[in-house]
């Protein structure tokens, strides 16, 4: 899984030309940011360019672009955190900031560092060609062929919009340790929303395609496959309706599915909520929750993905973190707050939205490994139940435990078969519960190619998910009339 | 403080002055200033001090009858004309769009000037030690229980100041504080430890309770979650918290949009004159309400603001109709977005309605779900308590409520007179009959 490392850039490996800074102001502001008797400190540069591209009504009718710039100053004492940011890289406007964020601390002056030693890791995300080099004119035609593909494929699409976005974002982590990296992290996101009419209906739906990849990855065989996603998801919405409510058995597809593990554990083994002792799963490390067949991951190594990350937004090096090994709870989501309480290295997961955040303990791409079953023996295990597809939503609450995902696309199961469509439908289950109630994992994981976004405490960071078929003997389903 | 307000307006004047001399037909430029800072408290100390400071700039820019809109925060004089003139050049590269037009000037007129009360003087020089008082007093009342594991108290405070300008002649500022004060429990309850928020909010101090009043709805809240647990799938009546009430059918705004009606992703298309609900739905927008959190002089294209009613009796009055959905379906614009939207009220509050409610739900928290605004349906999870013989019963939790708003319209039956006065959409208690619940 691991890629080899990379050729070191040839120029400025470091962007402090590119963010207009030198060793000398590091020294200052750290002297500054170090000098109240914070005992760790580190900045946090990005520079992220942003542009999109939109189709409606048949006309490319709309681009955006931004620029977002700034530096975050982060003094930690103790588990006490002080941070500023600036959007200013002058001297002056960085002091400031780090005398903000130093103001958290009461103390004497401790050392700052002298010097700060580059250090390397394997590039997940390597693409040809920056988004920032890549021409409108290359892009146009692509979304103009989603908008056709869309209304080729079902005469009843009345509606197509289409949004292309990419982003561009240079980083870089000093820390008062010493260290310094940088990183370029490329996005981009295409999605495909229709409307179809039928019978004086209407109905709505989309796809979307997102990864850590070039305008390479989106070619028209992928782009296709997203069209063929949104038009089938929409057209079944047509004689597709509400399940039964009550507890059901409910199998999960393939892919997207992921999004359960993501509400009913992810959140939940965020270290900083068990530093607290506010998460149901604070007092669970060691223990059986969940059936042998249930190996649960985060990894930020998978390649491309939303998720992958070559180093967190600390500066850790990140990793394959195993929460849940053959049913045993085994570690928690560390960022470097919760590593040092719990007394062992960081799992790097200290993500951010931006310089104007503070990082925290995040998933990354979160999903479940192979088990021993088929596809078929679970949906044929099932006498009456639902198979989930798609998703939209979901929640938790991370000490009671309750957790929900909202099913957009998905169809009745009875005696073994699938039968008929259902649509809109939210299910709500209790995290431990839950695990405790996966009684089977088939052996087709998919990780999802969608633009997933997680948020927490008011950040958003992109994350994947993936899933095998797997079925949980039983969860609250939404429906109509039992 | 005018010298910003005047330095903003400048600085977005020049704006447009550059974006004209790279080529573009029509300009509008905002520029916002945003200085606050986040407290958050936790047994007995400040874990967290946040000072936020941002200044940035964005561009509409209408070109040759193509249109992009751009933003920055990058003040470097020298970068900022590349990148409008980059701006420009990729406008040129889209497809003419013939609605897509910049805001007649005539929208503009009749501003009102009354005072909307944004600026509260106090909250400009807050102390630490003001901010920590009103953490540690939320801590300690909300503490006041054996089973509490955890309380995080916060504050935040901010204040925001905003100028725009176009080339066709507007040109107007804004300028408004903030405070807000936030709470968070977790509780223990058996291999369980439910957790609960409370918050309250405003452009001014005065108004707000106070912080241990805060605490002590945090704990009242966290410990109704205790003991929680889901009870078979029924049907019955729902009484809708206010501070509920306000998200759910805050989401019926997003149908009434010029955007979900041309793109026909609405279930309320086509409805204009109709009765789309209960004759208990009275809804204006009042974006000139003093204090109001969603109070303006112009909306986000300079659109001078008035009151518009929305829903007369359950009739729908008027949609959210900015100008380029104007110019798709025909239609004079209205206003983009809604501002603060009040509710005619009626006769009882909260706890009246549930000491004369014999069965039913009462639904407090919003846990997930989603709903699909073309067709109307919505499924969410949510916590709150059995109603049984005027009085509160069992406390639940892990259940889904689902429906179609079109039906769940017609099937208000009681609007309460006690909306949060921290919302923009101002939704007192509500009561629905004849509601799908689903648990075991």
């Amino acid at each position: 899984m691991t890629p080899p490392l990379s050729p070191a850039p040839p120029r400025d490996p470091l962007y402090y030309d590119f963010f207009g800074i030198d060793e000398e102001l590091l020294r200052r502001v750290f002297a500054e940011l170090m000098g109240h008797g914070a005992d760790y400190g580190d900045l946090y540069f990005e520079q992220s360019r942003r542009s999109s591209i939109s189709m409606e009504d048949g006309i490319i009718s709309r681009a955006s672009s931004s620029v977002d710039r700034g530096v975050g100053v982060r003094a930690v004492v103790g588990d006490q955190t002080g941070y500023a940011y600036s959007e200013d890289l002058d001297l002056q406007s960085m002091l400031q900031a780090a005398r903000t964020a130093a103001s958290i601390a009461r103390g004497g002056g401790g050392a700052p560092p002298q010097g700060f030693a580059r250090r390397e890791f394997a590039d997940l995300y390597a693409i040809p060609h920056a988004w920032e080099d890549v021409e409108v004119a290359t892009i146009l035609p692509l979304v103009a062929h989603i908008d056709a593909t869309c209304r080729r494929l079902d005469p009843a699409i009345t509606k197509v919009s289409v949004t292309w976005a990419n982003a561009d974002s240079r980083v870089l982590v000093v820390t008062s340790e010493g260290f310094a990296q940088a990183d370029r992290r490329p996005m981009g996101l295409v999605a495909a929303s229709v409307t179809a009419e039928k019978d004086g209906q209407v109905q709505s739906g989309s796809a979307n395609l997102s990864a850590r990849h070039g305008v390479e990855h989106f070619d028209t065989a992928r782009l296709d496959e997203m069209c063929r996603k949104a038009v089938d998801r929409t057209m079944i919405l047509f004689e597709a309706r509400k399940p039964p409510a009550g507890e059901l058995p409910v199998v999960l597809a393939a892919g997207a599915s992921g999004i359960l593990l993501h509400e009913a554990i992810g959140h939940g083994m965020e270290a900083d909520f068990n530093r607290k002792g506010t998460s149901i799963f604070s007092t669970m490390i060691d223990k059986k929750v969940a059936a042998d067949c249930v190996t649960i991951v985060d990894s930020a190594l998978h390649p491309h993905e939303r998720g992958a990350l070559n180093f967190d937004d600390e500066g850790n090096a990140t990793e394959r973190t195993v929460l849940v090994e053959q049913g045993t709870m085994r570690s928690y989501l560390h960022d470097r707050l919760s590593a040092k309480h719990y007394g062992i290295p960081s799992t790097g997961s200290g993500r951010r939205q931006s310089f104007r955040h503070a990082p925290m303990p995040r998933m990354r791409c979160t999903y479940m490994e192979n088990g021993p079953h088929s596809r078929e023996e679970i949906i044929a295990s099932v006498d009456r139940g639902i198979i989930a597809e798609t998703f939209t939503n979901g929640q938790v609450a991370i000490g009671a435990g309750d957790f929900t995902f909202y099913i957009k696309n998905g169809w009745l199961i009875e005696h073994g078969k699938i039968t008929a469509p259902i649509k809109d439908v939210n299910i709500i289950g209790n995290g431990p519960e839950a695990l405790g109630r996966i009684t089977m994992v088939a052996d087709d994981l998919a990780i999802d190619s969608g633009g997933w976004t997680c948020g927490k405490d008011g950040q958003s960071v992109p994350v994947s998910q993936g899933l095998p078929t797997a079925l949980v003997s039983k969860l609250t389903v939404g429906g109509e009339d039992a | 403080m005018p010298e910003l307000r005047d330095e903003l307006l400048e600085q977005a004047r020049r704006a447009v002055d550059l974006a004209e001399r790279a080529g573009a037909d029509d300009v509008v430029a905002g520029v916002g200033w945003v200085h606050g800072f986040e407290h958050e408290w936790r047994e007995g100390k400040l874990e967290k001090v946040q000072e936020t400071k941002s200044r940035g700039l964005g561009l509409s820019l209408y070109v040759d009858g193509r249109y992009s809109s751009h933003s920055t925060n990058d003040q470097d004089p020298t970068r900022l004309a590349d990148f409008v003139a980059q701006a420009v050049a990729l406008t040129r590269h889209l497809e003419p769009d013939p609605h897509r037009r910049i805001t007649p000037p005539e929208l503009y007129a009749g501003r009102s000037e009354v005072d909307l009360e944004l600026v509260d003087p106090a909250l400009l020089d807050l102390s630490r030690e003001r901010r920590v008082e009103w953490c540690r007093e939320l801590e300690r009342a909300a503490q006041a229980d054996d089973r509490v594991i955890s309380v995080t108290a916060g504050v935040n405070d901010g204040h925001s100041v905003s100028a725009r300008v176009s080339s066709n002649g507007f040109e107007g500022t804004s300028e408004s504080t903030s405070l807000w004060l936030i709470g968070q429990v977790s509780a223990e309850d058996g291999e369980k430890r439910p957790e609960a928020y409370a918050y309250a909010g405003g452009a001014h101090l005065a108004g707000l309770p106070g912080a241990s009043e805060l605490g002590d709805d945090l704990l009242g809240r966290v410990r109704e979650r205790i003991g929680a647990a889901k009870i078979p799938s029924l049907r019955t009546r729902l009484v809708l918290h206010s501070e509920a009430a306000a998200s759910f059918l805050g989401r019926v705004l997003g149908a009434l949009s010029g955007g979900a009606i041309q793109q026909k992703r609405s279930f309320l298309a086509g409805k204009l004159g109709e009765r789309i609900g209960s004759e208990l739905l009275t809804w204006t927008d009042d974006p000139l309400k003093p204090r109001g959190l969603g109070s303006r002089h112009f909306d986000g294209e300079g659109i001078a603001a008035k009151p518009l009613p929305i829903l007369e009796q359950g009739v729908l009055r008027h949609y959210y109709v900015d100008t380029y959905y104007g110019n798709k379906l025909g239609w004079a614009p209205t206003t983009g977005g809604s501002s603060n939207v009040t509710w005619a009220h009626g006769p009882r509050d909260l706890e009246a309605i549930v000491a004369d409610t014999q069965d039913g739900i009462l639904l407090t928290t919003w846990l997930g779900g989603n709903a699909n605004m073309t067709t109307g349906d919505f499924s969410f999870g949510f916590q709150g308590r059995r109603l049984s013989g005027g009085a509160r019963a069992e406390s639940l939790t892990e259940m889904n409520v689902s429906g179609n708003y079109r039906e769940l319209l017609e099937r208000l039956v009681e609007v309460g007179n006690d909306p949060r006065p921290w919302s923009r959409f101002a939704a007192p208690t509500l009561v629905f009959e004849d509601v799908q619940f689903s648990g075991l």
